[in-house]
């Protein structure tokens, strides 16, 4: 369990191997669930059952579990699955959905178990103000092992629990942005960006649709980093297809740059703003992003982690990893987590840094590789 | 892009981690514009630091006239620590420098007053408040004068008005 309770922004650190890009995949299993990919065997591969078990051995279960507060409420989803004897097969095994303590719902191997009133008590009629207790009467229902029960189950309106935590946990960004794959055409809009931000331009699309004072905040940032920016243009260019511009101009003229022209750091920049105006839009949201240092020259490091944990101070999470001595420093102790493997064979570690004993600069005892829980 | 340069903006170079920790603090402030401010390297002691500033910073305020420095030091408990420090800073840069810290250092505020980054935010809100709810504490009022010199520098241009 990664202690990140209470931190708007919390930063992962570890040597190579030591599971920090395995906490955004763990993330993004949870995430493909609550955007509706229930299937077993297309959340995990029959390799993943390494994450759990330790090599050689199958039979122990992979367990996911994951604690949100949000709107004062504490949302509490486990999920673990099991690797069928065939070794090709992952079956569910056991999950549950509670809020503030109250088991929603649980289930054993196929059978749910819907609680008595365990959601009315939670959600009420927008219409009526009244409990809709007699709408969920105690239940049991089976579902289909090879098949998580997460999606399945249907809210019932959009102060449901379900509908609360499922779409927080489907909004979160996982972000490994790779810029030189991201483009600016789009023929769609999302609030669900993929993790390489191969669409940010539908992303870009979906937050100025769902809320287009967005774009104040985007410009805003932007313009501290790219004095020179005019704005950002989205127009339609054929059937249901718009393409990304970037303007810029000073005093000796203006240019158009198309989106895909732009330097990786300078998109990265670009996803920087849409992060902190989805927040604003659309949040509170967690951010897990993977080395966001990447791409960036060392004088934008410091700012760039900056201003994200400033974005996340007022409400969700940002969390980074990071080997980049610029954004290690913009952390302190309380909020910078030290993940440590002794091997391959063993299970990753977690401490915080303010319970780990450091001589000197913090940065000088990782170059050393002193920095051990 | 960095601070601007030809922009006033202020350069903190901190003793150590936990005084690093106090400047991360101070630039969380929600009301503090990113790009007036940078934290550089830990010096690694106070006798670094002005080293440090001596040489690698000294011509570059010369450079730079817009740039003002705080050095973040510890003062071990010792009433000459600032003079010390001052008789460093030479006359035509005394205006864009400044000496603060921890009456003993920051490992003692945190047993008191809790996370340095939380400590770094109340100042910065002081700072900007014009308050001392902060700065008024035992193991900081030493740098009252420092702070009124530093608010009068550097408020004006560092912080968002709202």
């Amino acid at each position: 369990m990664l202690p990140l309770s209470g931190q708007s922004s919390v930063l992962l650190i570890g040597k190579n191997g030591a599971g920090k890009t395995t906490v955004g995949l763990a993330l993004g299993i949870l995430q493909k669930i609550a955007r509706g990919i229930n299937r077993a065997n297309d959340l995990l591969k029959p390799k993943d059952a390494a994450i759990g078990a330790g090599i050689g051995r199958s039979n122990v279960a992979v367990r996911f579990e994951i604690q949100a507060e949000l709107d004062g409420k504490v949302y509490e989803y486990t999920v673990a699955f099991e690797l069928w004897k065939t070794g090709d097969v992952w079956l569910v095994l056991d999950e549950t959905f509670a809020v503030d303590s109250k088991t929603v719902y649980s289930r054993q191997l196929a059978d749910v178990h819907i609680e008595n009133g365990s959601i009315s008590d939670s959600a009420e009629s927008a219409a009526s103000q009244q409990p809709i207790r007699a709408q969920f009467k105690e239940a049991w229902l089976p579902v289909d092992r090879h098949l998580v029960a997460l999606p399945i189950l249907q809210e019932r309106s959009a102060e449901d629990p379900l509908f609360v935590f499922k779409q927080w946990l489907g909004r979160m960004l996982i972000l490994q942005p790779i810029p030189s794959l991201i483009g600016g055409e789009s023929k769609h809009e999302t609030l669900a960006p993929n993790s390489q931000v191969t669409d940010f331009a539908a992303w870009f699309s979906g937050v100025l649709a769902h809320a287009p004072a967005a774009y104040g905040r985007i410009d805003e940032y932007l313009k501290q980093v790219m004095p020179d920016l005019g704005d950002i243009k989205n127009p339609v260019v054929g059937r249901e297809q718009r393409s990304l511009f970037v303007q810029f101009s000073n005093n000796l003229g203006s240019i158009p740059v198309p989106f895909e022209d732009l330097s990786d750091g300078e998109k990265c920049f670009m996803i920087c703003a849409l992060v902190l105006a989805a927040n604003d839009a659309y949040g509170p949201l967690l951010c897990f992003w993977d080395e966001p240092d990447s791409h960036l020259s060392l004088d934008e490091v410091g700012h760039f982690v900056l201003a994200l944990r400033k974005g996340f101070q007022s409400g969700g999470q940002f969390i980074a990893t990071s080997h980049n001595p610029e954004a290690i420093r913009r952390f302190s102790d309380e909020n910078t987590l030290v993940l440590y493997r002794k091997s391959h064979l063993e299970p990753t570690l977690v401490r915080p840094l303010s319970e780990i004993q450091i001589s000197g600069d913090l940065v000088g005892a990782l170059v050393r590789g002193d920095v051990e829980p | 892009m960095s601070v601007n340069k030809y922009q006033p903006h202020v350069l903190v170079l901190p003793e150590d981690d936990a005084n690093r920790q106090l400047a991360n603090g101070f630039s969380l402030d929600p009301l503090l514009i990113d790009r007036r401010i940078d934290i550089l390297e830990v010096a690694g002691g106070w006798t670094n630091v002005l080293d440090r500033f001596r040489s690698d910073h000294v011509s570059e305020m010369d450079r730079y006239p817009q740039r003002f420095m705080v050095l973040l030091i510890d003062f071990d408990e010792r009433h000459d620590r600032l003079e010390a420090a001052k008789d460093t800073i030479p006359d035509h840069l005394a205006e864009r420098v400044f000496i603060l810290g921890a009456w003993s250092e920051p490992e003692a505020l945190k047993a008191v007053l809790g996370h340095l980054e939380d400590i770094g935010s109340a100042m910065a809100k002081d700072c900007r408040e014009d308050t001392n709810t902060i700065w008024d504490h035992d193991l900081l009022r030493h740098n009252a004068d420092e702070l009124e010199r530093l608010r009068e520098s550097v408020r004006p241009f560092l912080f968002r008005t709202i």
